[in-house]
């Protein structure tokens, strides 16, 4: 995509087309279909940048966190908590405390385990999870397992605009600074040779630790307004261990480490799990079959949906990802490939 | 009122220890696994629900008692384990990228199948493990301890011995910890790296089972519990550090210890939050385990 002159523009005609379209789709969604598709969309939208924030820290750093939940939890508390009645926030300025206490917590997690291998840091996300579960379920100030009801009075209109809103500005982000900033190229550069990335002078355990933070924050936004959506929350909606299941399988189904991989991941399996929900009534069922796909998609096609598309012989990132011996020795039917070598 | 505070004190630290024999039982295999394959298998939990349930089965199907039913327990999941391992391997030697956190979220996969599954299954309600061979309660200068829990240490105490005689004393057991310290070298020396991984997680699935059953014996249980138990064997194998044998025995007694003060002094529901607390000033403080020696140095 950074190649330059004639064949960057038509790149960029090729994919500015479908995104008028999806965004059109998007925008106008409540104007022609009921309320219940606007909530499963909601849905979709959160989803979607759930697992684009996960997707930063897993895909682009190359860190897999098991404990994201806490971080979309602290958001949904920190919502909950300063809207209670005798605090009496406006909804609006709740949202970045919660994006910095979660960027917080994220630094004192990541600070010590983010030097250390990548197994180390998954089980420290986790138990920080677990832990933090379990400490909301005890003290007060949280309702404990009852947990917290929001004032909400707005309609379903306003949570999927400000979902969509919340979701899209999240890949507007992870866009800037990830396919289009020098930090994007250092995080990269670190998660497919740590050691040459520190040799040239990457301060590795920085920018891991700005990516996990970043990666942190985002879904806290997207915490809060769903606190302030559902009206009433506790561990079991905004805590459970599902979530971060969800969001990592969402990301790896879509394609890890690539920019729409987790839209399309999310999209697929939060419609699909609706359906599920609608026809048979059971989620138990839907976390043995995510696990299920999680475990083939990683037997199996590893760089995810997104490897499918034709296009996708030119997504960089996915062939880096799949680390292809070599790019020549790949004759793609797309003549594009080749030229974008040259 | 002194007399009475120190039985306390005594009385959880026993309790602690013994629990802690079970946390043994279900690292050590989890850490040699680690060491072998080198891939944090996030199922461990799972095999120890499973295992929980199979004791339930043995009694409501058969009509066996648990305990006697402990060896078959083995079998069944240690065939589980020989089948479920080469897919493991399979993705940590692949091509991609980052060949050790796929696999990761593999053993991540495989735990939510199971867990989703007897969710599904058997549905919410909290069972125990009912047995009629062990019953009652020791008493020794007025400390209780019940025959079952001593039973579970025995056991573990056991299994440990025969697997550290297994490592130690074997031809197979001289190959694991090569292949822990060096793969390469290794399969060098005419090590099928691939044939005795299977061989390790096998002999982990099955031990970790084994030691489920003993502990629904103890405490009841959901198809939940899962990863409740995953992190109580991170703990241990991260203070002991990955990949090593001996810490495990250490860290394994100091975690039920732990867990038995905290929930005698400070209240049960703060459990979770300690133990984390301490694990993540394990990683603050010494990286590479409070214990690390031995094994996989």
């Amino acid at each position: 995509m950074r190649a330059g002159g004639a064949n960057s523009a038509r790149l960029t005609a090729r994919s500015v087309i479908p995104l008028v379209v999806v965004v059109v789709f998007l925008a106008t969604l409540p104007l022609w279909v009921d309320d219940y598709w606007v909530r499963v969309w909601t849905g979709v939208a959160m989803w979607a940048g759930l697992a684009a924030s996960w997707n930063i820290i897993g895909g682009y750093a190359g860190y897999i966190s098991f404990g994201h939940v806490a971080f979309f939890g602290i958001g949904a508390y920190a919502t909950a908590i300063l809207m209670q009645p005798g605090l009496d926030w406006n909804f609006f300025l709740t949202l970045p405390v919660g994006a910095v206490v979660a960027g917080v917590f994220a630094f004192i997690v990541g600070w010590p385990t983010l030097r250390l291998r990548g197994a180390y840091f998954a089980i420290a996300t986790w138990a920080l999870a677990e832990a933090l579960a379990q400490l909301v379920n005890t003290v007060d100030f949280t309702g404990g397992s009852f947990g917290l009801s929001t004032p909400g009075n707005a309609e379903t209109g306003f949570f999927y605009y400000a979902m969509l809103i919340a979701s899209a500005l999240i890949y507007l982000i992870i866009f800037a600074v990830f396919e289009r900033s020098r930090f994007g190229y250092k995080v990269k550069a670190v998660r497919d040779n740590e050691a040459a990335a520190q040799s040239l002078g990457i301060n590795t355990t920085s920018v891991k630790l700005q990516a996990f933070v970043m990666s942190a924050a985002l879904p806290a936004v997207l915490g809060g307004i769903n606190a302030y959506w559902i009206t009433f929350i506790n561990p079991q909606s905004v805590l459970a261990g599902d979530i971060t299941d969800q969001m990592v399988v969402m990301a790896l189904v879509g394609g890890l480490g690539h920019l729409w991989g987790p839209a399309i991941g999310a999209t697929v399996l939060y419609l699909s799990s609706t359906w599920l929900n609608a026809h048979f009534g059971s989620s138990t069922g839907y976390i043995a079959m995510i696990g299920a796909l999680l475990a083939l998609i990683v037997l199996f096609l590893p760089d995810g949906l997104v490897g499918l598309m034709p296009r996708a012989r030119n997504m960089r990132l996915v062939r880096q990802m799949l680390r292809l011996p070599d790019r020549r020795a790949d004759p793609g039917p797309d003549p594009d490939t080749s030229r974008e070598r040259s | 009122m002194v007399r009475v505070t120190m039985q306390l004190l005594i009385q959880t630290i026993i309790d602690g220890l013994l629990v802690g024999g079970l946390y043994v039982a279900i690292s050590i295999g989890f850490s040699l696994a680690f060491g072998v394959l080198d891939v944090v298998d996030f199922a461990v939990g799972e095999w120890v629900m499973l295992g929980a349930f199979m004791g339930v089965a043995s009694r409501a199907w058969f009509g066996i008692d648990p305990i006697a039913f402990l060896p078959a327990v083995f079998v069944i999941f240690a065939l589980i384990g020989f089948l479920v391992a080469p897919l493991i391997y399979r993705v940590r030697t692949s091509r991609y990228a980052r060949p050790a956190l796929m696999a990761l979220a593999f053993t991540f996969g495989i735990a939510m199948f199971a867990r989703g599954t007897m969710m599904t299954a058997v549905g919410f309600d909290p069972r125990t493990v009912d047995t009629d061979l062990v019953s009652g309660t020791l008493m020794i200068g007025g400390l209780h301890l019940p025959w079952l829990r001593l039973a579970g240490f025995l056991f573990a105490i056991l299994s440990t011995a025969l697997f550290m005689g297994f490592l130690f004393f074997t031809r197979t057991g001289l190959a694991v910890r090569a292949t822990a310290q060096n793969k390469r070298n290794a399969s060098l020396m005419g090590i099928d790296v691939k044939r005795l991984s299977a061989i390790v997680y096998a002999i982990y699935a099955g031990m970790t089972a084994m030691a489920g059953v003993l502990i629904g014996t103890i405490y009841s249980f959901t198809a939940q519990v899962g990863p409740e138990y995953s992190l109580l064997a991170f703990f241990v194998v991260v203070m002991a550090g990955l990949g090593s044998v001996g810490g495990v025995l250490v860290a394994g007694l100091f975690l039920g210890m732990l867990q038995a003060l905290v929930t005698v002094y400070i209240g049960a529901d703060y459990t979770l939050a300690i133990v984390f607390g301490v694990l993540f000033l394990i990683l603050l403080v010494s990286p590479q385990g409070v214990l690390r020696r031995g094994l996989a140095a």
